[in-house]
């Protein structure tokens, strides 16, 4: 008879086994439940990142524009293409342009993998810089979260310098004069700058060396420090309350009292009382109207779609313009005019006046400025809105300096010619 | 509860009389481990500045003299160094752009860079652009085979000639 139990009992495990071993790993049925919603969001590893229940502003496409978001998806895809790439890829000035030959003409999928890397970095540059004006511009990164303001700033930097790195990799003429140009506008930064080129390059110009570290700065310090950044970046959204939003009408202000789990649920029926011990102006409990949604499947879906969308453009990109790819280095010719990438043009424009001024002077001043933008604007008011009435002054200053920005940028892209002479683009 | 109490009231006596040793140990510790630390995010950068380089030796023969007939403006590209003859006196003149580290290009006029539009005239003085110095000039000397031996160690006063 225990025989016969145990023989049931073994057909039994392996008939319930495909269940078993699902609901192993799920520990959650799809939701049908506010419950099991709730739960579906902080028991599953890669979604309890969110917050079980997100406000309705957060979810307004118009609000955000899903900018920071595609730069994280966009960052995922350079992390899946990088990484294939460097399967075929050698840093060495011997072999590296070959490499890039190969790929285009042995190797499958290599240029559309190349493409790809290639139009998610430009995008990548851009869209950090958008999402950055987005949150200028609506003033989010007022206390409490000027602080996650600094970080983003760092975000900027990052990526620049990663696409600064990756930029020398393919030891074409393009790359070599612009790292060549790159490099030596670091020399003009006072007392450490030949020390701060020197250790860049790890010679006295560009060559072996300096490719072997831009390469190991591309594929691991920059990428692991941008990582180590946007996990910061993101834990911080939600200990500053998630994204901002305007003000809430006082008489509905909330009151943040931490209420005992148990206590929260008995009185209220509420099952998610673990929120009323995170600080911070989301606390659910008490007579409010509940102005936010389940993060499943409403944060959930409007991602999805945004990273369907981000993939889809970049597909797109890369089927229809390739990776540009010039001669392989010519240490003695310079190409003329040499240019620089199309967001380090501006930049190269102003260094076309005062090497010292223009690339390192005014970036500094402007990089500072950044940084400290949330402590020098203390104005708390105008959160939350686009253009607030509140913030002219502010949003006009920054407005300002995006434009000359983009016009620098511009002049450097479309009216400079051979020995940077000005030049009619028509 | 006696039994319990009695160890803490003899050691509270003991106890104020540790306060500062213990301020002080652990401020000893800080400094020690936050020390380290900064010591030794130092030493990479000590371990990334590379004590030999692989790149173009400072010092390099070109040739003989002869092969710099009078008159001569040769741009040795791989040396980025010019070579300069006007009668029987010689000069080396940089190629590397002041400005940005281009290699300039040898023209009537001078130098001109391609990458910024830096000009120089044919001493290597600053004629327009945005170059800070003019192009250093290099010593030239004769080594004992005969062969002309430029220093890219050592920078020389513009117009300083070797005659050969």
């Amino acid at each position: 008879m225990s025989q016969a139990t145990k023989e049931a009992g073994l057909w039994t495990a392996v008939k319930e086994l495909p269940g078993n071993f699902w609901s192993s790993i799920f520990r959650n049925p799809l939701p049908s439940s506010d419950l099991e919603r709730a739960s579906t969001s902080f028991t599953n590893f890669f979604l309890h990142i969110h917050p079980v229940k997100v406000h309705r502003n957060t979810l307004r496409p118009i609000y955000t524009l899903g900018l920071g978001l595609i730069s994280f998806f966009l960052f995922l895809i350079l992390m899946v293409t990088g990484i294939l790439l460097m399967f075929y890829y050698v840093p060495s000035t011997t072999q590296a342009y070959d490499r890039m030959l190969d790929l285009r003409g042995s190797v499958a999928f290599g240029t559309f993998l190349r493409n790809m890397h290639r139009w998610s970095a430009h995008g990548m540059v851009a869209v950090v810089f958008l999402h950055m004006c987005r949150v200028f511009l609506t003033g989010a990164y007022k206390k409490p979260r000027e602080f996650n303001w600094v970080l983003g700033v760092g975000l900027l930097l990052v990526t620049l310098f990663l696409s600064f790195t990756g930029y020398l990799l393919p030891w074409d003429q393009l790359a070599f004069w612009a790292i060549t140009v790159g490099t030596s506008i670091a020399g003009y930064a006072p007392l450490v700058g030949q020390q701060i080129k020197f250790l860049l390059l790890g010679d006295a110009t560009v060559g072996q060396e300096a490719l072997l570290r831009f390469y190991v700065l591309h594929v691991a310090v920059l990428p692991a420090t941008l990582m180590l950044l946007i996990g910061v970046h993101f834990w911080r959204i939600r200990k500053d309350g998630g994204l901002s939003r305007p003000e809430e009408p006082a008489n509905l202000a909330v009151r943040v009292t931490a209420v005992p789990v148990e206590k929260a649920v008995e009185e209220k029926k509420r099952t998610y009382g673990l929120v009323g011990f995170v600080r911070g102006p989301f606390t659910k409990i008490g007579n409010i109207p509940d102005n936010s949604v389940y993060s499943w499947p409403n944060l959930l879906m409007a991602e999805l779609f945004v990273f369907v969308l981000t993939v889809a453009a970049i597909l797109t990109l890369s089927l229809l313009f390739h990776a540009p790819l010039e001669e392989p280095v010519n240490v003695m010719h310079p190409p003329n005019p040499a240019k620089a990438p199309w967001y380090f043009l501006g930049l190269q424009e102003m260094v076309s006046y005062s090497a010292f001024w223009g690339g390192i002077g005014i970036p500094t001043v402007f990089v500072l400025l950044l940084l400290l933008a949330p402590y020098l604007d203390r104005n708390p008011r105008g959160v939350g809105r686009w253009f607030a009435r509140e913030r002219l002054l502010a949003n006009t200053i920054f407005i300002t300096l995006v434009v000359v920005k983009v016009i620098f940028i511009v002049i450097g892209a479309f009216f400079r010619g051979p020995n940077w002479s000005f030049v009619s683009p028509w | 509860m006696p039994v319990a109490q009695r160890p803490r009231m003899t050691a509270a006596p003991s106890e104020q009389e540790d306060m500062p040793r213990r301020r002080l140990l652990s401020w000893f510790t800080s400094v020690g481990l936050f020390g380290s630390a900064v010591l030794s995010a130092f030493s990479n950068f000590v371990f990334i500045k590379p004590r030999a380089t692989y790149g173009q030796p400072a010092r390099f023969a070109i040739g003989k003299p002869e092969e710099f007939p009078p008159g001569t403006r040769i741009s040795l590209d791989a040396r980025r160094v010019c070579i300069v003859r006007e009668g029987g006196k010689m000069a080396a003149i940089s190629t590397t752009c002041t400005h940005l580290g281009c290699i300039v290009g040898v023209s009537d006029t001078g130098f001109a860079c391609p990458c910024h539009g830096s000009r120089f005239d044919q001493d290597g003085n600053i004629t327009g652009g945005p170059a800070p110095k003019p192009l250093p000039w290099y010593k030239v000397s004769l080594k004992p085979n005969g062969d002309l031996e430029v220093d890219k160690g050592v920078e020389v006063m513009p117009g300083t000639y070797y005659n050969v």
